[in-house]
């Protein structure tokens, strides 16, 4: 059974060189570019992690729900309500810190509304997520009003010494709280999956929910309690978006990156830090697509045709990317086995 | 069975708010039904009056908004207003909740026999094409709709956004310290943004020929180009991060998100500068940097045609209107004068065409 294989930890000796030689290949290139123009590179590489910290947010979300055997195609929905409701928190009591803990709440509340319908109702996985986007779209629109704003949004906040290295300090340690923690988290939900009981439970549930039941798991309320995880961690991204990274609200705003998210969660087979190498790589092609566009005037002549591309052309690249990434070298990504499936006891 | 009814009901509960949503200003009932009761103006001639000759009746259809939205729709409600104050007409104004209402609610006003209908909005072009082939002897005024064929009884309200972009390169141009300049674009699928991004840089580069200008397009299509605030943001603070010190945000809420990014790092000294009107007034968030805004006069434009129309000598196809620089407000005294007088000097330049924005549409 393949079940031994993904329940296993995953150890230091299966690490996929080819992972290894690409990243590697990619930090000789960042030591180049930097050595050639400092500022630009720091730039680059911290858009690249402020690109990607609502895609890994969202990633983590879709793993919770998906380890426990619930499919979440509902991220883009739950990160739209969160950064909705967040920012309407923001303008009525005026404190980002509230406004943060709301978006967690309403993202939980989603969330929980996610395993109602495909636990305790039994609705098909994908329709629920479905219904929960269109919600959110429908929600959000009609309750938006044009003109309302807000006192701020959360700023950075600099590490003392970390923050001064060169490269890294700007990068990693130079960042707003939601960014902050969305790096932690994903330390915290890697051990929480794969060092933890109650990771191990929920990866049982998610591969074999009869097995995991015969052994006293009560399934389907691990399943809600990682829905629900899941739900706050759409939310942080959520609120990141409003309270964060843009400090006011737009229709549809989230613009498609709940389902970019849900591809990141593929191309790393379900693990957090497959997850983050994965929406760094997204965030990086951006932050890149961008920089081509900076640089149009100042190309080398051989080189000029790039700058003359469409935007829209260049704009392809963190797809075309994740594609060439995700069929080159990240090869067949298999889910959790019991996903979509609704457990009942026989 | 229990299943699948509440899948059913599920899907039929969001269905129905999705309907109700949509692309409208929220809080409004969702009517198809234009609303007809919209204020009469208090004039001594009543509306009933709009088919005599003498009596000037000039209508508004707003495009989907409301008539207050601080945009387009009331800047051009402003210049009939003025047309009520000053030439004594009787005014009056649809707002449109649907796009499937833009020819009846044009309509409402041909039938009360109204001498001069404005438009807003370039989405509106073909329902006023329509209704000027149907109603010859009334004056249409588009704003923002280019005539690619001229219509009698139509004007074409357009903007030369090259020149406000001009005049906005070379206002960031003398303000940045570090040499480096940005700007944050919508999508150049729209004529419109191309020309404020060229004028914009032909104009920093107009008062420090050596200034390097970093500029981006958003790469999506018409439906998020204009919408992506944090596509904006991240554009700004790349761009802030590799020593850009003044940015110019022309696209929509894509550009008030590249706004609202340089406000937060307005301690670092950066600048912003807004588009189409004063954005002072629209996103206050962006008051901790905004200089200024590449504006479209939109008001005296609609008043000028409107005035025309009265005098007898309406102009057919385009009509240009004045584009400038929004009030520096806070700002003003941190601009130096002699910059001033070159913005004053360039704008006299590009006016009576001995500057040229360089910008071939």
């Amino acid at each position: 059974m393949q079940i031994t294989d993904t329940l296993a930890r995953p150890s230091v000796a299966r690490l996929p060189w080819v992972t290894i030689g690409v990243w590697g290949g990619l930090a000789i290139l960042v030591l180049v570019a930097y050595a050639r123009a400092p500022q630009a590179t720091t730039a680059v590489l911290t858009s690249t992690i402020r690109q990607s910290t609502p895609i890994i947010l969202g990633a983590l979300a879709g793993i919770m729900c998906e380890r426990s055997g619930v499919i979440n195609i509902g991220i883009e929905g739950m990160m739209l309500i969160a950064a909705f409701l967040g920012f309407m928190f923001n303008v009525w009591t005026g404190d980002l810190l509230l406004a943060t803990m709301g978006a967690l709440l309403v993202g939980a509340a989603v969330g929980a509304f996610h395993a109602l319908m495909s636990i305790t109702l039994k609705v098909d996985q994908i329709i629920a997520g479905t219904v929960i986007n269109i919600l959110a779209v429908g929600l959000t629109g009609y309750f938006y009003q044009q003109g309302l704003t807000t006192r701020g949004k959360l700023t950075p906040v600099s590490i003392p010494v970390l923050a001064d290295i060169p490269i890294i300090g700007p990068v990693f340690f130079s960042n707003p709280p939601i960014t902050y923690a969305s790096l932690v988290l994903i330390v915290v939900i890697h051990v929480l999956l794969f060092r933890t009981v109650w990771g191990l439970r929920t990866r049982a549930v998610g591969e074999h929910p009869a097995a995991a039941d015969t052994v006293g798991i009560a399934v389907n309320r691990v399943r809600y309690i990682n829905v629900i995880i899941g739900g706050m961690l759409a939310g942080l991204a959520g609120g990141f978006l409003t309270l964060e990274s843009v400090g006011s609200f737009e229709r549809n705003m989230t613009n498609g990156r709940g389902f970019v998210s849900l591809a990141v969660m593929i191309f790393g087979k379900w693990t957090p830090f497959g997850a983050w190498g994965g929406s760094l790589l997204f965030g990086f092609a951006n932050a890149l697509q961008s920089q081509i566009q900076f640089l149009k005037n100042q190309l080398p002549p051989w080189l000029a045709w790039i700058g003359d591309l469409p935007p829209q052309f260049i704009g392809m690249l963190p797809y075309v990317l994740t594609i060439a990434v995700l069929a080159g070298f990240v090869g067949r990504a298999r889910p959790p086995a019991a996903i979509g499936k609704v457990y009942e006891k026989e | 069975m229990k299943r699948s009814v509440s899948l059913i009901i599920l899907l039929l509960v969001s269905a129905l708010i999705a309907a109700c949503g949509g692309p409208q200003a929220g809080g409004v009932t969702p009517t198809a039904a234009p609303p007809t009761g919209a204020t009469p103006a208090p004039a001594k001639p009543t509306e009933a009056d709009c088919p005599k000759p003498e009596v000037l009746c000039v209508g508004l259809v707003t495009d989907v908004g409301e008539i207050d939205d601080k945009s387009f729709n009331q800047s051009a409600w402003e210049g009939v207003k003025r047309a009520e104050a000053e030439l004594g007409a009787i005014v009056n104004y649809v707002e449109t909740k649907d796009a499937k209402d833009y020819d009846a609610n044009i309509a409402l006003f041909t039938e009360k026999g109204y001498d001069v209908i404005v438009t807003v909005g370039f989405a509106l072009g073909e329902a006023t094409a329509k209704a000027a082939a149907e109603n010859p002897n009334v004056k249409f005024i588009g704003v923002d709709q280019f005539q690619a064929t001229t219509i009698p009884n139509v004007a074409g309200l357009i903007f030369a956004e090259d020149k406000a972009g001009f005049l906005a390169g070379v206002l960031a141009a003398g303000m940045s310290k570090s040499n480096k300049i940005a700007a944050v674009l919508g999508t150049n699928l729209v004529p419109p943004v191309v020309a404020f991004k060229e004028g914009y840089e032909n104009g920093a580069k107009y008062l420090k020929p050596d200034i390097q200008v970093i500029a981006t397009y958003h790469p999506g299509g018409l439906d998020t180009a204009f919408t992506d605030p944090k596509w904006g943001a991240d554009q700004a603070k790349l761009a802030i991060d590799q020593g850009a010190d003044v940015i110019f945000g022309a696209g929509g809420k894509t550009g008030n998100g590249a706004l609202i990014e340089t406000a937060a790092n307005a301690d670092k000294g950066v600048y912003c500068i807004g588009v189409d009107t004063d954005q002072w007034e629209t996103v206050p968030e962006a008051r901790p940097c905004l200089i200024s805004s590449a504006m479209k006069l939109i008001t005296p434009g609609v008043f000028d045609l409107i005035k025309k129309a009265q005098e007898g000598n309406f102009p057919s196809g385009n009509y240009v209107g004045e584009v400038g620089l929004a009030p520096f407000h806070d700002f003003d005294a941190k601009i130096p004068a002699e910059l001033k007088a070159k913005i004053a000097e360039v704008d006299k330049g590009l006016r009576d065409g001995t500057i040229s924005t360089g910008y071939k549409p």
